[in-house]
């Protein structure tokens, strides 16, 4: 197991009200999961707090490897005094070389590697920044809406060349699209409102890998099931 | 660039020197008082090489004077950077001394080093020093955690790199900041001149006061006004070459 929430309790520093409420939760198989939930509920400070960003909470979280827990959202940018394709390669381990020029070709940022990140457009941005997390080495890495802005098609591309090309990594994907969630990941981390007992319940989702024809029925039963969760 | 600062300098000049004329011929002042403009232009003429030279003298103190105290406070800003307790003790110790006016201290510079240029030096970096340092000690002390971010992740970030991509996010502030203590550098090299120094236009606007010459006054007032625009001026350029080189212009015209 990678990685096991107990009875984690939260508020924020500067206000009164509960976060999070004695929750629970686990990952315990690699793959591609989700964390889903209105906006508002905490699913990017629940994020935080496994990546060991936040503390300060209630409870226990263990991890197998703190250091192999990454990180990404959508507001990061790449430093501007450099191209693209100069910080990539600069971030980028030698062993993971290869790799760099696979993510580039998959998630289609060939045109844009001598462009500085100013210039790059929203959803090249959130693409470029996506990559350099892959190119890490890391256990878990938490994708905090990081494809936002990407365009659908592109979006499902990415999502099943992840799938693909780090079968044994584990993911954590923060989405607001429940059929994206529905369709792609193995298990759905559902986050409720704090009222709510148990505030999160797992879900278990199509875990779509692009290479066959989907389930249309299915994949309705999951997104009402999500939908009934939250 | 230069147009512009050397303009913004002569129509301000030029409206001080007429309200004074208009001082003068209005309540019938003698020459002795405010000199007439003929008087102005004889001065001028007389005086103007011994006091470019003076000019000359006080700019190139105040130049050194500057870079010292841009040196001086990178290094103390970067010290001070971090939330530790040296830190917080350097940001307090800055915020109290810059609000104590650091002029009044030149008397005992001069006591103790004498009316040379170390006097003057130190007077013009000591001036300019503070308000770069607490300009400094903000943006070096401000992350910008959409770019850190990913550096403490990944356990790359250092102190050489945190600096670096601060300083470049703020690079716009940094030569603002360090354009407009140009002028405080170059008050304090003449402010100091003008306290016990023996050279420089601060020591000439001394002797042209206990002569009661205003004309002098008001020759010294134009070198000086010129000059420095100069300086400021070459200060904006180098901050263009330095933002076009690091890329930062690209990124602001997106």
């Amino acid at each position: 197991m990678l990685l096991q929430c107990r009875n984690v309790t939260y508020r924020y520093p500067q206000g009164d009200a509960l976060v999070f409420n004695d929750l629970n939760c686990r990952l315990a198989d690699p793959g591609f999961h989700g964390l889903f939930g209105p906006s508002g509920v905490g699913k990017s400070t629940l994020a935080r707090i496994i990546a060991g960003e936040i503390n300060g909470f209630a409870g226990e979280i263990k991890r197998r490897d703190r250091a192999g827990i990454l990180y990404s959202c959508n507001t990061e940018r790449l430093p501007g005094w450099s191209s693209v394709g100069d910080h990539l390669t600069k971030v980028t381990p030698a062993a993971h070389l290869p790799l760099l020029q696979e993510l580039i070709r998959a998630f289609d940022l060939g045109s844009c590697i001598d462009s500085r990140f100013s210039q790059l457009s929203l959803g090249q941005k959130n693409r470029a920044n996506l990559t350099r997390y892959l190119l890490q080495d890391f256990d878990l890495l938490i994708m905090d809406e990081s494809l936002a802005n990407v365009d659908e098609a592109i979006r499902k591309q990415i999502i099943v060349t992840i799938k693909k090309m780090f079968p044994d990594k584990y993911f954590l994907y923060i989405s607001h699209s429940v059929a994206e969630v529905a369709t792609f990941c193995a298990r759905i981390l559902m986050l409720r409102d704090i009222h709510k007992s148990p505030q999160l319940i797992e879900v278990a989702g199509r875990d779509h890998h692009g290479d066959t024809a989907m389930d249309k029925a299915a994949l309705e039963r999951t997104m009402l099931e999500i939908v009934h969760a939250a | 660039m230069l147009h512009k600062r050397i303009s913004q300098f002569l129509i301000i000049y030029f409206l001080g020197l007429g309200l004074l004329l208009a001082i003068k011929y209005c309540f019938g002042l003698s020459d002795y008082v405010i000199p007439g403009f003929t008087d102005i232009k004889n001065t001028a003429a007389a005086v103007a090489a011994g006091y470019l030279r003076a000019v000359l003298d006080t700019l190139g103190v105040a130049v050194i004077g500057h870079l010292l105290a841009i040196a001086l406070a990178t290094v103390v800003a970067i010290v001070g950077r971090p939330d530790n307790l040296l830190g917080t003790m350097i940001k307090t110790a800055a915020y109290n001394l810059q609000a104590y006016p650091i002029v009044a201290v030149a008397p005992i510079i001069f006591i103790l080093l004498g009316d040379g240029l170390p006097s003057r030096l130190l007077i013009a970096a000591i001036i300019c020093y503070f308000p770069l340092l607490l300009s400094f000690i903000g943006i070096l002390g401000e992350p910008v955690a959409s770019i850190e971010h990913f550096y403490v992740m990944t356990g790359r970030m250092r102190w050489q790199l945190e600096v670096k991509i601060r300083a470049f996010e703020n690079m716009h502030k940094l030569i603002t900041v360090v354009t407009g203590s140009a002028t405080l550098a170059m008050v304090g090299t003449i402010v100091a001149e003008f306290i016990g120094a023996d050279s420089g236009i601060g020591y000439s606007l001394r002797i042209a006061l206990y002569q009661s010459d205003m004309a002098k006054v008001l020759v010294a007032l134009f070198l000086i006004g010129v000059f420095n625009s100069l300086y400021l001026v070459a200060l904006e350029l180098l901050g263009l070459v330095i933002q076009k080189r690091m890329g930062v212009e690209q990124r602001i015209q997106q």
